[in-house]
């Protein structure tokens, strides 16, 4: 219980030290300031060119809007701490290497989720305007969440790759767009390979979700996803120390 | 406090085997004691003490710090602190904000957190800049907070890979004294490039070089195994052969060099391999003996540079 107590506690002070770091730099904010010109833009698309007070579109380009933002929140996280030497500081404290990634992981997670919350002004605008389904749009909204639980872990993965920011913004970046590609490409295919790689994209399963039936199988392969890539970062972790 | 024994630490990790970083160490260092570990750039220094933090896994061997094994790295690593090379801190928080979330990881309650922080930025000088950026800071004051963070949780044990680099003359001499009474209750082993001030600082001292243990002991110790023995110098009037005789006949193997004749008075100097051969005591009675007057008479010391020299196979 002990233990337990304390790994909570220290995964909250390493989450707690990344908002600071996020809120004391200018990056977060350029970051948020570009999702919601960029998420706007979707937003406003549907509404004014088509003429819809309907929120499905613009939930449905967000797998594609956030790879560019989520590598670049999640750049930094890492490899800035290999670059600087910090992780040598770091990993000397007495927290396992796990805690650590748990407590950049939630960092970024809650800091996607901020923004994300943020754009509940959306579907706000839209109840002025005419009448919606806001069961649907809270469960697009935990659709979006698991989204980017999953992306949030690929990228962090991704930071952990290198000592360059840019160079953990690039990996995580083609991760992503080849995650998201599997969907697209998926048709080009046989169907027998056309259905795996169709259980292995996220962006698939995120779909499913938001037709609004919450199936338990789309949760839990988002989910599964989020800890795959958590504990590749993880051992990508302890490797090198070894090395 | 600190016992490493036969510690290996192979490069590119144990399948590469590309040689050695650290190579069969083994020492101990007592509670309450100051051990420099010297050596020459890439000796394996900084290796040994990232094994000591559980940093890096040792390749084989072992090491007990205050009796924990390097088998349960979060026990070692509450047991001590750990200043790295180069101090890194992250440079976008402020000092405040740096020291409380190393202090939060060590799971200190708020209260006891904000007093040591207190009590540390008085002892290490920082005052001044507790609401300043870390990468706004001079690279003493880094250093500094650098030691203050390793300082922060009490720890029993201190490791500190070259506190002193990047701080000015008077800032140097705050350290020290911090260093040398912090080593009264403390264990504390740091690296330093600084000679003088690994003598000024430490009771006793090793030196390192390619990844093995050269040596260890006292400065004394080290000066007179460097020297390979007693060495003495002297200067007298008399009659040279026949207090030579005598010498030689009380203590055995007594090797003279540089006699040197200069208006009656002679220079000499007498070695004997033997570093605790009561080398002055038989010199005196042999002048007495032979009825030669004494001038002069001391042991030559080396320095510590000389012998850092002599280990590590530089110029003398």
């Amino acid at each position: 219980m002990n233990t337990v107590a304390s790994t909570t506690m220290q995964i909250i002070a390493l989450c707690r030290k990344e908002w600071r770091v996020a809120i004391d730099t200018p990056l977060a904010y350029v970051i948020g300031i570009a999702f919601f010109i960029a998420s706007g833009f979707f937003f406003g698309n549907t509404l004014f060119l088509v003429n819809e007070a309907d929120m499905r579109g613009w939930f449905g380009v967000l797998p594609l809007v956030l790879i560019f933002f989520v590598p670049a929140m999640s750049m930094r996280l890492l490899a800035d701490e290999h670059k600087s030497g910090s992780f040598e500081l770091l990993a000397t404290l007495p927290v396992s290497t796990l805690t650590i990634v748990w407590g950049k992981f939630l960092a970024l997670f809650t800091q996607l989720a901020a923004l994300i919350a943020l754009t509940l002004l959306y579907p706000w605008t839209l109840s002025g305007l005419g009448s919606i389904d806001m069961g649907q749009i809270w469960a697009s909204y935990i659709a979006l969440l698991l989204l980017a639980g999953s992306y949030a872990a690929v990228c962090l993965y991704a930071s952990a790759l290198s000592r360059y920011e840019v160079v953990s913004y690039v990996f995580g970046f083609i991760l992503l767009l080849a995650l998201f590609l599997l969907l697209q490409v998926a048709t080009l295919f046989p169907p027998v390979v056309q259905t795996v790689l169709l259980t292995l994209s996220p962006a698939a399963h995120y779909q499913s979700l938001l037709r609004g039936v919450m199936d338990t199988g789309d949760v839990m392969y988002l989910l599964a996803m989020t800890g795959a890539f958590i504990t590749l970062c993880w051992f990508e972790l302890e490797r090198r120390r070894w090395n | 406090m600190i016992h490493a024994e036969q510690l290996n630490r192979q490069f590119g990790g144990q399948q590469l085997n590309q040689g050695y970083a650290v190579r069969d160490l083994s020492f101990h260092v007592k509670r309450g004691e100051v051990m420099g570990l010297l050596g020459p750039n890439g000796a394996g220094k900084s290796t040994t003490m990232k094994m000591l933090t559980c940093f890096l896994p040792p390749s084989s061997g072992t090491a007990r710090i205050n009796g924990i094994p390097l088998g349960d790295p979060q026990g070692v690593r509450r047991t001590l602190g750990y200043l790295p090379e180069n101090a890194p801190s992250y440079s976008d928080l402020d000092v405040t904000s740096h020291l409380q979330f190393i202090g939060r990881m060590h799971g200190l309650p708020r209260a006891t957190l904000n007093d040591r922080i207190r009590e540390l930025a008085s002892a290490c000088g920082l005052e001044t800049v507790l609401l300043r950026r870390i990468d706004e800071l001079s690279k003493g004051f880094r250093q500094r907070v650098g030691l203050a963070a390793s300082m922060l949780h009490d720890p029993e044990c201190l490791i500190l890979d070259e506190p002193i680099t990047g701080l000015d003359p008077n800032q140097i001499v705050e350290i020290r004294h911090l260093i040398r009474r912090l080593g009264e209750q403390k264990t504390v082993l740091l690296s330093s490039h600084v000679l003088p001030e690994v003598e000024a600082v430490c009771d006793r001292m090793m030196i390192l070089d390619g990844g093995r243990l050269q040596v260890i002991g006292t400065r004394d110790e080290l000066a007179r195994q460097a020297q390979g023995g007693m060495v003495l110098q002297l200067r007298l009037r008399g009659n040279v052969a026949a207090f030579e005789a005598n010498l030689k006949n009380t203590l055995n193997d007594c090797v003279f060099e540089d006699v040197k004749q200069h208006d009656g008075e002679i220079q000499l100097t007498v070695r004997h391999h033997d570093v605790d051969a009561p080398l002055a005591e038989t010199a005196f009675r042999s002048a007495v003996a032979c009825d030669a007057v004494l001038l002069e008479m001391h042991t030559e010391q080396t320095s510590l540079e000389d012998v850092f020299h002599a280990m590590t196979g530089g110029a003398s």
